[in-house]
């Protein structure tokens, strides 16, 4: 399998006034090119923690997180921001848009940050990923005049405008309803299987996690089982 | 436009307008301030050039600083009548009081009349000369901007003067009594400020300053057309007040806009930790707090260049204060407005760029 993630060892450990909290326990994960990944698992298993880590939000204490051959572990917070912008994309579950932005407002931040502000952004192409994801006629409105589907889909294109390496979602279908919690894993599935995205979900879902190739199963922060 | 700092602009009006309101009152502080020191300041130089006198004599203070303390003894004036070259002396007297409408200094001038108008060259235009130690001159200027006429009252030395004439043109102060008039009312007798001396060929004003200095050594005699050369250093202090009033609106500036952005950063929080998780480096979130301060200082600059245009030509019709705004002085202005909103948002900025981006995005 080509790994685009890798994680050796990891271990998370934090200190909450005097007592360490040990959110992750040695997790070695790998996820392949292409591949689409749920990690399930119990509030306080530490797989928010780790998808912090894998997107280089957080730096682990001890191990190793190979992101397309890059070990984010190894670098500074400066360095870790660069991976993240090159290589990941995120999608959270309370969508994170700017709500003083239309849609296609979000999409062209992300380009801007992403260095694509310049002679890479086009018009053309956030109109095909809007239209990819059933938006082309949202693309003018603002967050808050959107549904919590279509806020969420706007986060998922704005996630993926910059075609990063992995596309990292923390319980993308928390926030809503059955009918647009169907409709975001659609997309998310469409992603993975017309575009090859890579796609490392957390989820508390069953049904959510069940869309995904592979299901990853963490408990006391570690990784207890995988169907 | 849908960029982020334009939308936080429009989306945070009370915000941005208490902003601009501080940003432009440090400009307004700036521009209004200096303009009144250089409106002031040339117009007494002009006044005071146009005297008809070469040469002015006095102490060591300086010619356009004058004071209630009249130093010279007018009995020079019979000295330097004597020195070759000099055709005529008049002795002045000076009182300095504060201005008619509540704003800025007046001077009063104690001049001896013939002497006077033989080397001003001034006229009575309307009225008469002074008789009795009430009466006073005024300009044309004074006249009109003070709605004055002969026969009207004005106060002087705390009591109520009549304007016995109106004289043309403007030269020296813009009020006049008789010298003996001013000497008694400040218990000053056979004291003057200076002495105007008027040379037979102004050619010649050089020897004749060099032969007054010395036959007369330890007094100041300088050459009229050099007054105002420097006006940092004519008048004492007047340095010190201008970067007392540019320290002041930077740090107006400054402040207003620190704290707007600061509680601005606070509340965007989460939209700081988007930015993180979009993988936006510490430059490109301190640019973007920047090009917010930025955007808001130069609403502010703008906004208090116009008010101290409007504020200026309100005070030159309501008062008889003179201003004059220099381009070099707006162009500071503008540009203390701009730099005092970097400075100022720099913290905040710095701040949002260091927060964490795990909390930031959980922040509430």
């Amino acid at each position: 399998m080509d790994a685009i993630l890798k994680t050796e060892n990891l271990v998370m450990t934090y200190r909450q006034g005097k007592v360490d909290v040990h959110a992750l326990r040695g997790v070695n994960l790998t996820v392949g090119r292409g591949e689409f990944v749920a990690i399930m698992g119990p509030s306080g298993c530490g797989k928010s923690t780790m998808l912090h880590i894998l997107g280089g939000l957080l730096k682990p204490t001890a191990g190793k997180v190979l992101v397309d051959g890059e070990d984010m572990a190894a670098m500074g917070d400066a360095g870790r921001t660069d991976v993240r912008r090159r290589k990941i994309g995120f999608v959270f579950q309370r969508f994170n848009l700017f709500p003083t932005l239309s849609a296609e407002g979000n999409l062209k931040l992300a380009e801007d940050i992403h260095g694509n502000g310049g002679k890479g952004a086009d018009a053309e192409t956030r109109r095909e990923v809007l239209r990819m994801l059933r938006l082309e006629n949202k693309m003018r409105h603002k967050p808050l005049e959107l549904s919590g589907g279509e806020q969420q889909r706007v986060a998922i294109a704005r996630a993926i405008i910059n075609r990063p390496a992995i596309i990292l979602a923390d319980e993308p279908t928390g926030n809503l309803d059955s009918e647009n919690s169907e409709i975001v894993l659609e997309m998310l599935q469409k992603l993975n299987r017309e575009l090859k995205q890579t796609i490392v979900m957390i989820t508390h879902n069953p049904e959510a996690a069940a869309v995904a190739a592979r299901t990853i199963e963490m408990r006391d922060g570690m990784i207890v089982g995988e169907r | 436009m849908d960029s982020l700092v334009a939308s936080n602009i429009r989306q945070r009006p009370t915000r941005t307008l208490i902003s601009v309101a501080g940003v432009a009152l440090g400009v307004l502080l700036v521009v209004l301030n200096t303009g009144l020191v250089e409106g002031m300041l040339n117009d007494r130089i002009r006044r005071e050039r146009g005297i008809g006198a070469e040469i002015q004599f006095g102490r060591e203070a300086s010619m356009l600083s004058p004071s209630s303390s009249n130093p010279v003894d007018v009995r020079y004036a019979g000295r330097l009548r004597r020195i070759q070259g000099v055709k005529q002396v008049s002795p002045v007297g000076y009182y300095v009081q504060s201005g008619n409408s509540g704003l800025g200094i007046e001077i009063v001038e104690g001049v001896e009349f013939d002497s006077y108008a033989a080397i001003t060259g001034i006229k009575i235009v309307e009225g008469r000369a002074f008789q009795a130690d009430d009466d006073v001159l005024i300009d044309e200027f004074k006249a009109t901007h003070g709605k004055l006429k002969v026969g009207s009252e004005i106060q002087v030395f705390g009591k109520m003067m009549k304007v016995a004439g109106i004289y043309s043109p403007q030269v020296g102060s813009r009020i006049k009594l008789s010298l003996g008039a001013l000497q008694r009312a400040l218990g000053a007798e056979n004291k003057c400020f200076s002495i105007l001396v008027k040379v037979n060929d102004p050619d010649k004003q050089t020897e004749v300053q060099q032969r007054i200095n010395d036959e007369l050594p330890g007094n100041k005699v300088i050459l009229t057309r050099e007054l105002g050369l420097d006006f940092g250093r004519e008048i004492p202090g007047i340095k010190g007040f201008v970067r007392a009033v540019l320290a002041l609106s930077i740090v107006v500036s400054s402040l207003v806009i620190l704290l707007a952005m600061y509680t601005t950063i606070t509340e965007r929080t989460r939209e700081i930790g988007i930015l993180k998780s979009l993988g936006a480096p510490k430059r490109y979130i301190i640019g973007v707090i920047e090009k917010e301060a930025l955007a808001i200082s130069l609403i502010g600059v703008v906004v208090g260049l116009v008010l101290a245009v409007i504020a200026g030509w309100a005070l030159e019709r309501a008062t008889t204060l003179q201003l004059e705004f220099h381009w070099s002085w707006l162009l500071r202005a503008a540009l203390i407005g701009l730099g005092a909103g970097a400075l100022g948002a720099l913290y905040p900025a710095v701040r949002a760029a260091n927060q964490d981006a795990v909390k930031a995005l959980s922040y509430e």
